[in-house]
C-alpha cells in the first residue's frame, strides 16, 4: 500500500482484512489518521465490526444427545 | 472451541489411554467434545440434519485415526482439521453455491470521494444501525443471516466461522486447512465483505 497516496480504497481492503489488529504498524497509523477524517471509511469499518459481532452472536441448537447413543452402538463402545 | 482444557495435558493422558484402545477414555472424549463440534458443524453447515450427519463422521474418523494423533499440535486444532472436511465433504456432495465475491471495489466506495465547498468529505456509505444485537435477533435477522451464510461459498465460509466466529488465529487456520497465511486472509477478507454487504439493507433502513 503506497502510504503517501493512501484513499478509500485502500483503507477498505486494508480494514477489512485486519480490523483492529496490528494496530501500530505503519499502514495502520496511516488509516487511522484517515479514518479519523473520513465518515465512509469508519462508517464501513463499524459495519464489518457489527458484521461480525452478530455471527458471534447468533444462538445455536444444542447438541442432540440422541446422536452419541448412536455413535457409540455405531463404533461398539463398551461404556 | 474456546477451551481452557485444549492444551491441557490431563487431556493428553486421556487421549493415550483412548489410543490404548480404552473405551471409556474414548467415550469421556467425545463427552467432552460433542457440543464444540456440533456447533461448529452447524455453524458451518446451517442445518441440524447436516450437523450430525458431520457430527457422526468426525467422530468415526477420530475413532479410526486416534492413533494417528501425535500429541505435537493441539488436540483441537487436530479434531477441527477433520470436522472441517466432514462440513466441506457435505457441501461438495450438493451443488456448490455460487456467489460472486467481490472485494475490491465494495459498494458504495469511490476513490475520489464527494466533498463539500469546504473540502469535508459527505458520507455516501449510511452508517449500521445502534441498536443491541440481542435486540436485533429477531426471527427476520435470523433468517437473513442463514440465507447470507448460506450464499457464501462453504470454503470461505469455514475460514469465516474459524476466525472470526470461533477465534482461531490465522496461524491455526492455515494448518488446519493446508493454506498459506495469505490465502487464509484472503478469504476471510472476502467472506467478511459479502456477508456485510448481504446484510448493509437489512442494517441500514
Amino acid at each position: 500500500m503506497n502510504l503517501k497516496k493512501i484513499d478509500c480504497l485502500d483503507v477498505a481492503k486494508h480494514v477489512c482484512g485486519d480490523l483492529d489488529e496490528h494496530i501500530d504498524s505503519p499502514e495502520c497509523r496511516a488509516i487511522k489518521k484517515h479514518l479519523e477524517s473520513c465518515p465512509n471509511c469508519t462508517a464501513y469499518l463499524d459495519s464489518l465490526k457489527k458484521t461480525v459481532l452478530i455471527y458471534q452472536h447468533i444462538p445455536n441448537p444444542r447438541f442432540p444427545k440422541r446422536s452419541r447413543k448412536t455413535l457409540f452402538a455405531k463404533l461398539k463402545l463398551r461404556t | 472451541m474456546h477451551s481452557s482444557r485444549s492444551d491441557g495435558r490431563p487431556e493428553l493422558a486421556l487421549i493415550r489411554k483412548a489410543q490404548a484402545g480404552d473405551d471409556r477414555a474414548f467415550a469421556r472424549l467425545v463427552k467432552d467434545y460433542e457440543s464444540i463440534v456440533y456447533s461448529f458443524a452447524y455453524k458451518v453447515c446451517r442445518d441440524r440434519e447436516k450437523a450430525e450427519e458431520a457430527w457422526q463422521d468426525t467422530f468415526v474418523n477420530v475413532f479410526r485415526k486416534l492413533k494417528q494423533f501425535d500429541g505435537k499440535s493441539k488436540f483441537t486444532t487436530w479434531l477441527y482439521s477433520i470436522v472441517v472436511n466432514n462440513c466441506l465433504m457435505k457441501h461438495r456432495h450438493t451443488k456448490l453455491e455460487k456467489a460472486v465475491v467481490r472485494i475490491d471495489a465494495p459498494e458504495g466506495f469511490h476513490e475520489d470521494p464527494v466533498v463539500d465547498a469546504e473540502g469535508h468529505v459527505i458520507q455516501t456509505i449510511a452508517s449500521w444501525k445502534d441498536t443491541p444485537i440481542d435486540t436485533l435477533m429477531n426471527k427476520e435477522l435470523r433468517s437473513l443471516l442463514d440465507g447470507a451464510i448460506k450464499k457464501l461459498p462453504v470454503d470461505y465460509r469455514v475460514v469465516f466461522v474459524l476466525r472470526d466466529v470461533e477465534g482461531q488465529s490465522a496461524e491455526e487456520v492455515s494448518r488446519m486447512l493446508k493454506l498459506s497465511i495469505p490465502a487464509v486472509k484472503s478469504r476471510l477478507r472476502r467472506a467478511r465483505v459479502f456477508l456485510r454487504e448481504q446484510l448493509n439493507d437489512y442494517m441500514t433502513t
